[in-house]
Parts: structure tokens; C-alpha cells; sequence
């Protein structure tokens, strides 16, 4: 009996908290975008002319097949991060592409129309070199496998090992590449450095060893982009310290030496310092190359060469020239070069390879970003025309990892924004009120300057927003006339106004390369882009947002903090969050390296509030640092308080803000490094609201939270992981006084740690070592039933330590992030909103996370609504806010309050970004989408119709009585 | 009892039958009419008498002796009203129990609202016993009575939780406390 009530409580707890998406809102406040991160490898496809179809390889471990038309995915298979799933080479050959995985582990083939898995072979142990399709008698039927001491080959039909063969002397000789011109040999050739190249020739059929022959090279550094093989069979390498290009016959036995041709005989100098890069064709594995190839002297400046009779003849010298790339079509094969034509544009011209003639009217111009960066790749599509002259199309992609597809005459057919598969931090910001709200707004802003000025002002001002309605009235019955479609208006830079509820914000991205974005958080759209150049790989960015939407007419303010991690020295980047442009704001310079950053709410006469930056001797830099700000900073000093945490040393310490900007070291709690490790410390969000001091018992009373806004939690891992020493600790740290105000050990418990700190909880999830699985741990810490001090909160004075509550739960799927939502004034129910390796983001009642739930019900838990104590914390598919819209490689999920207390608005980003609205109390402030209208007003009309004729029925039937 | 009014009407009715049936009775003051009428009259043998006249004697309505131990009773009836309420009420609040939904919040609402109905027309209900000897013993009385009335609809409220004793019941109320110091921070960069 008991159990079925405690059923049953649990069935009604879940059916008050069930919130899913219905059908019809499919789109209506949530999209996604889908990244693949920056391509490597990208073959269109040219089996048959129709085709649409564009395979991509990228840096993310994507392999991927876009529409060439529209820049969609047609599909895309997410493998392992890391060098699991590195993708060490890509090959196509009509339906087929082939792909070697995680540094030579497997080879697979795929389906390219519908990105089906034909096959996938394991490959032998060793380090992956190259990798090739080899034709036999213009068929291609096999794909060879160059490892570091073993080549294999193939079936490229059924993926089966025809063959593997260990390499002579592999351990000396550096095996790079493989050849094979379609005449039943495979030519594998490697180098010894700084002496000799080591040509090996294998038989197709058997693998059996043809010839092994070794070549004087002594100048020889790199086989890999220096050398190429031209024209049936002849190595070409070139050589920058000698200035030479060499050939040398492949198949031939007489030839022992290379044969050096000096660049000055051709006029040609490669630029100092500059690696030189050959680039050779072979439009069908089963013939041989071309002998026509691209020569790479300097960064901007490519020359076509032709090998004929043993002899380099130029073709085409371009100069300057930024990107050369051959592509071919049916029986011709073209070279497209892209030549700068002003400062911002570029021209693409293509050329044939055969002559280096140029094609006439085949020019595109390449109209470069401004915001953006330089271009680095270039991706040629070739196409016959129906009057059988050549048509290309271009994929360019720049070096701030946007592709960019081009046709002619340059128009540009689809644009993709690959920087955004790497989000490294993000903010929302308000968006600024309309033009006729600001008017409003400035007018109380602006100083009073006499009675009748201001009366004039208002006027004018009251003249200007019956313009405006009027103009809005306008084109609301513009509008109604014109079919549904039609209206949609698009979102650009100048239309962007806050909406009635705040629902729609700018969403600040900084991505990993350096380029930021704002994006539009109601369409997805990209608003403003800015490229930042000569941002190092790695650097650690902080994005800070200074001065928010609300101080008209004082733009907003967002400042990134760059720091480079091998100098350790950090930058400013001050921009504005709406237009993206860089503020004209005079920035402290950093000499010395930047430890961390503090943002006090305290304002400058511009309202942007101040920076601090405490760099290596702990000196504070102040940012803005006018006189104001720096009076204000002395009047306060002795009330800021900051903390750091050094991992390597274990050491927390604790500092205060002296008068002059220096500061003094006044706590420091060391945990010891040998023992356990910091992984992670957060605070508590600045932007958070708590509307409820404390928790209504089921006898009434009241238990009072304990909110200590100073509250640090600091998480800790073992450095033993052994399963049954391996533990996480948890210590709850005041960052004010450092005094340690809780203090946990899970044992037998291992990271990743996930964990979300807000009002007067800490919810975190751990792997469970003994029972191997995962395990949510909710801490709740409380007062009492007494407030020690209910009107100011000093963490100098907090005589008594809390209590603290906690309960754990076992959660059935791993987990990659977790997040809590927030809204504007905290009414609302918290959820915590979970991110799951499968792409889903799980909407967890924190209801279901309460130390309080009881093991047994009592009469008193079910007047507080206490779920009872359940063990298995339950994942139900209504809980899931994307439905089916999964976000590949979850990293981090954000979230922000609007303008409605119910709402609160959610971005998930990780290889894809999805952005939605969450209702945690369910929309109580807000009508639902099928209220019926029609139905409330025909009855409000129809009662008050039906008052108004009974009324007047009454009248008349009271005055006939009157005169009965 | 007929009255004049009544036959001249029940004249007029039958005369009035002739041109409208609807109509009860007609005063016709027009001077033809009165001619007429008193042409009928004068036929008929009647005095005409005035509207509202009765030709019966009005019975004596002055106080007496007898009637003053009624008055008595009776204020002391208004007075114990209240007092004879409780047990009646408290019977329907023992049925109506302790939770909260529509009925017993309208049995509580109308069980607090008549007291105090009562006691803001206090003046009135004086007014009533203003010929009464015992006139402010019967008030305390039936001031007592309400009294209690409101004290046991507070009683039910109480253990119906519907009043704000408890703490809980204002920490709506509370304001979060300000935070003296400025904190911030974290890992090193």
C-alpha cells in the first residue's frame, strides 16, 4: 500500500513537472546549425554531371558531404574526438570514398549518396604515411595503405587484404609516399635525411618486391610537398639551399643520381626561408600524372611548369599569386589561380594545364571580408558546358575558417561559417531599444535646461511616436494585403530592436580561432563578424560585457581578454556586442602577464563598470581607469576581495585591494598536489537573483538559506586512480575569508566532475568506481531556522558554519555538461539542464535533486511536495528540449534570463549550436499558443450583447408590469 | 372588507370593460368624466369619498402594559441571536473539516462575515433595543455574542492555516540581504 502511494506521488510529482515541445512548435522558437569544423580534405564529385555533392574532411574528425548548391549537409558522421578519429586522408573514385581513420586504425568506405558505411577494414598496427588508389589497366580496383614499416593493399570493392608487405630497412628509411601510374606496379618511395631516396617497386598482383633501388640525394629534407611524381613515373623533387629541381626516372635501372636542373636556368628564385611546394596532378589513378605542374616559389607567387623530353619548360608564371589548384573534367584538366586584383578583391582565372593559355570570361571575383581573413585554400570544381568548353566553380576557405563558394562572375552561391564548430566562450546582450523607445529614453537622460525648452522637447518627442505608430500602422495594413509569405522580413544589422519581452538578444560568440561573432538568437542569423588576426592556436580568451543595452546613449560594451599561452602576455579587444566594431577606447597596455580578471559593480561616469586585472606580482590594473573610477576604486578598496587558484601548486589564496592598487596576500589554503588535484573552482553567478530566503517546512516554519554570494566550490580529483583509492573532493571555500565552510570525500570516485554552484547548492556528477556507473551528488546548505543577519551579508562576520544537507543519485547516462537556468527575478523553478554525448540536453527538475526528499513520506513531506527518496534518477524523453534536433560534441550550454520570469533562454554550443527557450514552472505569465481568442472574445462579446438586450427586455417587461 | 375605493373602482372597472379590460382602476378628474360619474353616482345612491378613505374605525395602537413584557422578550431575542448561532456553527465547522477548497472557504467567509456585518450595524441593532429597560445589558450581550462568533470563525481560519502566524508566511517578504564585500577571481589564466 505505501508503495503504491509512494507511487503514485511519484507518477503526479512527474505529470507536474512534464514539460515537452508539441509538434507545432517545432521551430517556432528554437534552431540549429550544423558545423563541421575546418576542412582538410574536399573532393567534389564528378561521377556524373549532376552531380551536387561535395565531400568534406575537416579538422573535427567530420566527414561530411555538403550540397554544393545550397552549402547544406546532406549528411555528416561525427567520429571520435581526439586522434582516434583523426581523418588521415580522404580518396574518392565514382560512387566510392574512402577514407583513412585515427592515424591509420581503419580504413572505410563510403556510399557518398547517401553516406551509407560499405565497408571498413582494420588495419596492421604503425603510424600512417600516405595513402593511394591504385589502378590496374584504367580500372581502379585497389587502395593502398602506406604505414611507417608496412605497405597493404586493398579491394576497393569489398575492402578485403589483398596483400600486406613489410619494407626493407624501415627503420632507417622514412617511407612518405606512394605511386602508381596504372601499369601494375606500386612505387613506394622514401628517404633517408640528408642522404639517400629509397625507391621500392612492388607487384600489384602478389606484393611481391620488383626492384629496390637507392638514390644520392644528400640535400634531401622532406619527401612530402617538396617532391611529386610528373608525367609517368618521373620523381620531381625541389630543393630551396641549392636552388635546384630534380628529376628522376622511376622505372628505369640505369639512372643512380638525380638529375639537377639550377632554377637560375629558368629564370626562377625561390624566396628566402620559403619551403618551395610542388604540386602535380593525376586526374585518374590509372593513368599517369600530367607533366604539367605548379611550382610554388614565395607565399604569392606560383609558376606552371611542363616536363617535356626531360626538360622544365615555364608554361605561365603568375606573380603574384595567392592560390593555384588543378581540377579536371572529363579529358581536360584545368589550373585555377587566384591573383589579387585591389586591396579587397581577388580575381580566379582559370588556365589550361596542357598550355597555361587562359580561358576567356571564366574570371570570378572573390570580393574579400573586410572583418574576415586571408584566403588559404581553394577547392576547384570543373564542369563541361554544353558547348564543351570549361566551366568551374570555386570553394575558397580563408584563414578564418569560412568557406565561401563562388561561381561565375563572382557571385557567391553559399557561405559557411566553420569557425563556429569551435566556441570557446559566449555572451548574450540586450539589444537596444527602437529608435522611437531610445528618443523617449534620451529625453529623461538629457539634463533639464528650462521649463519651456523641455515642454517643446516632449512635444516633439510625443509628435515623434505618433509618426512612428502611424508609420507602423501603415504598414501593418500594407502588409495584411500581401500574401502570408511574403511578409517575412529578414533580420539585418539596422532592423535589430528589442522585442516586447526581451526574448530576442545578441548572442556574442568567440571561437577558437580568433573570429567573433554576433548572432541573432531568434534566427540564428549572423549578424556581424569580426576576424581578430594574429591570434595565436590556443590562447585563452574572456569575454566580459562592461556596459549593457540599458545606459542610452552610451553604446554597449563588450571587452575580450586574450591571452597568449606561451608568453602568458594578455590583450585588450574592446568592441561593441550590436555592431561588432571595435571601440575607439584608449586600452591599458599589459606588460606583464595577466593572472585573472575581477568586474566590480562599481560604474564609471559612463556607466561601463570597472575591470580589474591582477597580473604575476598581483598589481591591479584598472580598465577604465579615469579619475573618477580610480577616487571611486580607493573609496571601496578595503571591500574588494579576489581569489586564485593555482592547480599545479594546489594553493588557493586569497587576496584584498590596497588603496594605491596593490594588493595584500591575506588567506591561503594549500592542497596538497601529491595527494589530490584542483580540477575546477567556480563561484556563483553575478547575474543570479534568489527570490526566496529560505524554504516553507511542511510544519510552516521556515528554514532559512544559507546565501553566501562569496561561496566558492572547489572540486578536487585523486592523482591514484585506482578504482578503489581513487576519490573526488569537494570543499565549499568562503573567497573572502578562505575559511572552509564544508568539506567532502566521495570515495571510490573518479572525473570528469560536472558541476553547477548557484543560490545555496552545489549539484555535481561523478563516475562511481566501485559500481561503475554515474552519480549525481546534490549539497544544500542552510541556516536554519533562524537568519543570522537578514539585511547585510558580511563573510567577516558568519559566527555559525551551516548545515548541509546531502543526497545521491544514480543517473543512467554518461553525461558532457551541465548547466543550471536562470531567470530574471528567480521565482521560477531551477532545472538543470544536462548534456548528453548522444546530442541531447535533458531538462532535470531540480525537485528531483533535493537532499530533503524523504525516505519514507510523512504527512509534513507532502505538505512540503517532497518527492519520495528514489535511487534512479529517471530520464524521461519529454525532458529532452532539442526533441530530436541533436547537438553533436556538447561543450558548454549558456544560459541567460529574459524578460519574462517564466523563461529563460538556453544556447547549447559544441560542433553545432542550438539555441532554444526553457519554461521551467511551465509559461505562467504568458497565454499559451492555442488560447483560444476567437472563442474567449465571442463570448465575452456575446454576454455582454446578451446583458445589454436583456436589460432592455427587462426595462420594458418592468414598465408593462407598472402599467398592469 | 370593501372599501370605497374598491366599489368605486369595481364601478369604474365595469364602466372602464367597456373600453379597455386591462385597466383596473382610473381616477378621472376631468370634469365631463366627474358629471358622468356623479350622474352614476347620484343614480346609484353612493357618496363619493375621497382616494384612501376607510370608513372604518382605525383600531388604537398605543402602548400598554402587556406589550412591554413582549418588547422585552423580543430585544432579548435580538440580543441572545448571535449566542444561539455558535453551537449550530460549530457543528458545520467540525463538518466542513480542515481543507481548503471552495466549501468550507465559503462556510468560513460567510461564518466571519456575519459577525462582523453585525457589529458595524451595532447602532442599528441599539436602535432596536432603544425601548428596551435593558438596553445596554442586551447590547453587551449581543456584542459578546458576536464577538465570539468572529473569534471562532478566526479559530477555524487558524486551523485552516489561512492565517498568517508563521514565519514562513512572510518570507515573501524578505529582502536579500546586501553583500558588504566584493568578490571575484579564479583559476590562473
Amino acid at each position: 500500500m505505501a508503495w503504491l502511494v509512494v507511487r503514485l506521488a511519484i507518477s503526479l510529482s512527474l505529470l507536474y513537472t512534464a514539460s515537452a515541445v508539441f509538434e507545432d512548435q517545432v521551430g517556432k522558437f528554437d534552431w540549429r546549425e550544423q558545423f563541421i569544423g575546418k576542412v582538410r580534405f574536399a573532393l567534389f564529385d564528378t561521377h556524373s554531371q549532376a552531380s551536387k555533392k561535395l565531400l568534406v574532411a575537416t579538422d573535427k574528425n567530420v566527414f561530411a558531404s555538403l550540397n554544393s548548391r545550397t552549402g547544406d549537409l546532406f549528411w555528416r558522421h561525427v567520429d571520435k574526438t581526439g586522434p582516434e578519429g583523426h581523418i588521415d586522408a580522404l580518396l574518392m573514385y565514382g560512387q566510392d570514398a574512402v577514407v583513412v581513420v585515427g592515424n591509420g586504425r581503419l580504413l572505410r568506405s563510403w556510399e557518398t549518396t547517401v553516406g551509407g558505411l560499405k565497408w571498413e577494414a582494420v588495419l596492421d598496427t604503425g603510424s600512417f604515411q600516405a595513402a593511394a588508389l591504385i589502378g590496374v589497366q584504367d580500372f581502379v580496383k585497389y587502395v593502398a595503405v602506406l604505414k611507417k614499416s608496412a605497405i597493404s593493399l586493398h579491394d576497393l570493392s569489398s575492402g578485403s587484404q589483398i596483400w600486406v608487405e613489410n619494407l626493407p630497412d624501415s627503420d632507417t628509411v622514412q617511407y612518405q609516399t606512394i605511386y602508381s601510374g596504372g601499369n601494375g606496379l606500386v612505387f613506394v618511395l622514401g628517404f633517408v635525411p640528408s642522404s639517400h631516396i629509397v625507391i621500392v617497386e612492388y607487384k600489384i598482383e602478389d606484393g611481391e618486391i620488383m626492384k629496390k633501388k637507392s638514390v644520392e640525394a644528400a640535400w634531401m629534407s622532406s619527401l612530402e610537398n617538396s617532391c611529386a611524381v610528373i608525367s609517368s613515373g618521373n620523381l620531381l623533387c625541389v630543393d630551396q639551399t641549392t636552388q635546384s629541381l630534380y628529376t628522376l626516372p622511376l622505372q628505369s635501372a640505369e639512372h643512380t643520381e638525380m638529375r639537377q636542373i639550377h632554377l637560375q636556368t629558368l629564370d626562377l628564385e625561390v624566396a628566402s626561408g620559403f619551403q618551395p611546394v610542388l604540386t602535380s596532378t593525376q586526374p585518374n589513378p590509372a593513368q599517369p600524372p600530367l607533366a604539367e605542374f605548379f611550382l610554388q616559389l614565395s607565399p604569392d607567387h606560383h609558376i606552371l611548369l611542363q616536363l617535356k623530353d626531360d626538360l622544365i619548360a615555364p608554361l605561365r608564371d603568375f606573380n603574384p599569386s595567392y592560390l593555384a589548384a588543378f581540377a579536371t573534367s572529363g579529358e581536360k584538366t584545368v589550373a585555377a589561380v587566384m591573383t589579387p586584383k585591389n586591396d579587397t578583391a581577388c580575381s580566379i582565372n582559370l588556365f589550361s594545364a596542357d598550355t597555361g593559355r587562359r580561358h576567356l570570361d571564366t574570371t570570378i571575383i572573390y570580393h574579400m571580408d573586410p572583418n574576415g581573413g586571408k584566403p588559404n585554400r581553394l577547392y576547384v570544381h570543373a564542369f563541361l558546358k554544353k558547348d564543351d568548353s570549361v566551366g568551374y566553380r570555386v570553394m575558397v576557405q580563408t584563414e578564418d575558417l569560412t568557406l565561401t563558394f563562388l561561381q561565375q562572375p563572382g557571385r557567391v552561391v553559399w557561405m559557411r561559417e566553420e569557425a563556429l564548430a569551435d566556441v570557446v566562450t559566449m555572451e548574450m546582450v540586450d539589444l537596444p531599444l527602437t529608435g522611437t523607445q531610445a528618443e523617449l529614453e534620451g529625453e529623461f537622460g538629457k539634463k533639464a535646461d528650462g521649463l519651456l525648452p523641455m515642454v517643446l522637447k516632449r512635444l516633439s518627442s510625443q509628435f515623434i511616436l505618433l509618426q512612428a505608430w502611424m508609420a507602423h500602422l501603415w504598414k501593418l495594413f500594407y502588409d495584411a494585403r500581401k500574401p502570408r509569405s511574403s511578409v517575412k522580413n529578414e533580420v539585418t544589422i539596422d532592423t535589430l530592436s528589442r522585442d516586447e519581452f526581451n526574448l530576442q538578444k545578441m548572442m556574442v560568440m568567440v571561437t577558437a580561432s580568433g573570429k567573433l561573432f554576433g548572432i541573432d538568437s531568434k534566427s540564428g542569423t549572423v549578424l556581424w563578424k569580426q576576424y581578430l588576426e594574429d591570434i595565436k592556436p590556443d590562447s585563452i580568451f574572456k569575454l566580459i560585457v562592461q556596459r549593457t543595452t540599458a545606459h542610452f546613449p552610451h553604446p554597449p560594451q563588450c571587452t575580450l581578454l586574450i591571452k597568449d599561452k606561451d608568453t602568458g602576455l594578455g590583450s585588450l579587444y574592446v568592441f561593441n556586442p550590436i555592431f561588432g566594431k571595435k571601440s575607439h577606447i584608449s586600452v591599458p597596455a599589459l606588460p606583464r602577464p595577466v593572472l585573472q580578471t575581477l568586474l566590480l559593480p562599481v560604474i564609471d561616469q559612463d556607466y561601463a563598470k570597472v575591470l580589474l586585472l591582477i597580473d604575476d606580482q598581483y598589481k591591479v590594473t584598472a580598465f577604465p581607469s579615469t579619475k573618477n573610477v580610480l577616487q571611486q576604486l580607493q573609496d571601496t578598496a578595503s571591500s574588494v576581495f579576489f581569489y586564485l587558484v593555482d592547480s599545479s601548486q594546489g594553493k588557493l589564496s586569497g587576496f584584498r585591494l590596497r588603496m594605491d592598487l596593490s594588493t595584500e596576500l591575506i588567506w591561503e589554503v594549500v592542497i596538497p598536489t601529491e595527494v589530490q588535484k584542483i580540477v575546477a573552482v567556480k563561484g556563483k553567478r553575478a547575474n543570479e537573483h534568489v527570490h526566496s530566503q529560505g524554504r516553507v517546512m511542511g510544519d510552516r516554519s521556515v528554514l532559512y538559506k544559507y546565501l553566501n554570494p562569496n561561496l566558492l566550490a572547489v572540486i578536487t580529483e585523486s592523482t591514484d586512480i585506482h578504482q578503489e583509492r581513487s576519490f573526488v573532493g569537494i570543499f565549499l571555500i568562503d573567497g573572502v575569508t578562505g575559511r572552509i565552510v564544508h568539506e567532502a570525500v566521495q570515495r571510490k570516485a573518479r572525473g570528469p566532475v560536472h558541476f553547477v554552484h548557484s543560490e545555496n547548492w552545489l549539484v555535481y556528477v561523478y563516475w562511481n568506481s566501485k559500481f561503475r556507473r554515474n552519480e549525481f551528488s546534490v549539497l544544500e546548505l542552510f541556516e536554519g531556522a533562524e537568519l543570522y543577519n537578514s539585511t547585510v551579508f558580511s563573510s567577516l562576520d558568519r559566527p555559525h558554519p551551516p548545515q548541509v544537507l546531502q543526497q545521491s543519485y544514480i543517473f543512467p547516462a554518461p553525461i558532457s555538461t551541465l548547466e543550471a537556468t536562470l531567470t530574471e527575478k528567480g521565482i521560477t523553478s531551477r532545472h538543470l539542464l544536462v548534456g548528453l554525448p548522444s546530442g541531447s540536453i535533458l531538462s532535470l527538475p531540480k525537485m528531483f535533486l533535493d537532499p530533503r526528499r524523504p525516505e519514507l513520506i510523512s504527512e509534513q513531506s507532502r505538505e512540503e511536495n517532497l518527492i519520495p527518496y528514489a535511487p534512479e534518477m529517471p530520464i524521461r524523453t519529454e525532458w529532452f528540449i532539442n526533441y530530436n534536433q541533436t547537438v553533436s560534441r556538447v561543450r558548454g550550454i549558456y544560459t541567460a534570463p529574459s524578460g519574462l520570469e517564466s523563461t529563460c533562454l538556453v544556447v547549447v554550443y559544441g560542433l553545432d549550436i542550438y539555441q532554444t527557450r526553457v519554461f521551467p514552472s511551465k509559461q505562467f505569465d504568458v497565454l499559451k499558443d492555442d488560447y483560444d481568442y476567437v472563442l474567449i472574445s465571442s463570448v465575452l462579446f456575446g454576454l455582454f450583447f446578451a446583458t445589454m438586450i436583456s436589460k432592455r427586455l427587462a426595462e420594458v417587461k418592468l414598465l408593462n408590469r407598472a402599467w398592469r | 372588507m370593501t372599501s370605497p375605493g374598491g366599489q368605486g373602482g369595481g364601478a369604474l372597472s365595469t364602466r372602464g370593460g367597456a373600453t379597455s379590460k386591462r385597466m383596473k382602476w382610473a381616477v378621472e378628474l376631468s370634469l365631463g368624466n366627474c358629471r358622468s360619474r356623479g350622474d352614476r353616482q347620484s343614480k346609484d345612491g353612493d357618496v363619493m369619498y375621497p382616494v384612501g378613505f376607510s370608513d372604518k374605525p382605525v383600531p388604537d395602537t398605543s402602548v400598554q402594559e402587556a406589550d412591554r413584557n413582549l418588547v422585552e422578550k423580543r430585544c432579548w431575542d435580538v440580543a441572545l441571536g448571535p449566542l444561539k448561532q455558535i453551537p449550530m456553527n460549530l457543528f458545520i465547522m467540525y463538518m466542513s473539516g480542515n481543507t481548503i477548497s471552495i466549501f468550507p472557504i465559503m462556510m468560513v467567509c460567510m461564518m466571519a462575515w456575519r459577525p462582523i456585518q453585525a457589529l458595524m450595524s451595532m447602532s442599528a441593532t441599539f436602535k432596536l433595543l432603544e425601548s428596551s429597560s435593558q438596553q445596554w445589558l442586551q447590547g453587551l450581550v449581543y456584542l459578546v455574542g458576536n464577538l465570539l462568533g468572529s473569534a471562532l470563525a478566526i479559530y477555524k481560519c487558524q486551523s485552516m492555516g489561512l492565517l498568517p502566524t508563521h514565519s514562513s508566511d512572510w518570507l515573501a517578504f524578505i529582502e536579500p540581504p546586501q553583500r558588504l564585500e566584493i568578490m571575484g577571481g579564479g583559476m590562473v589564466m
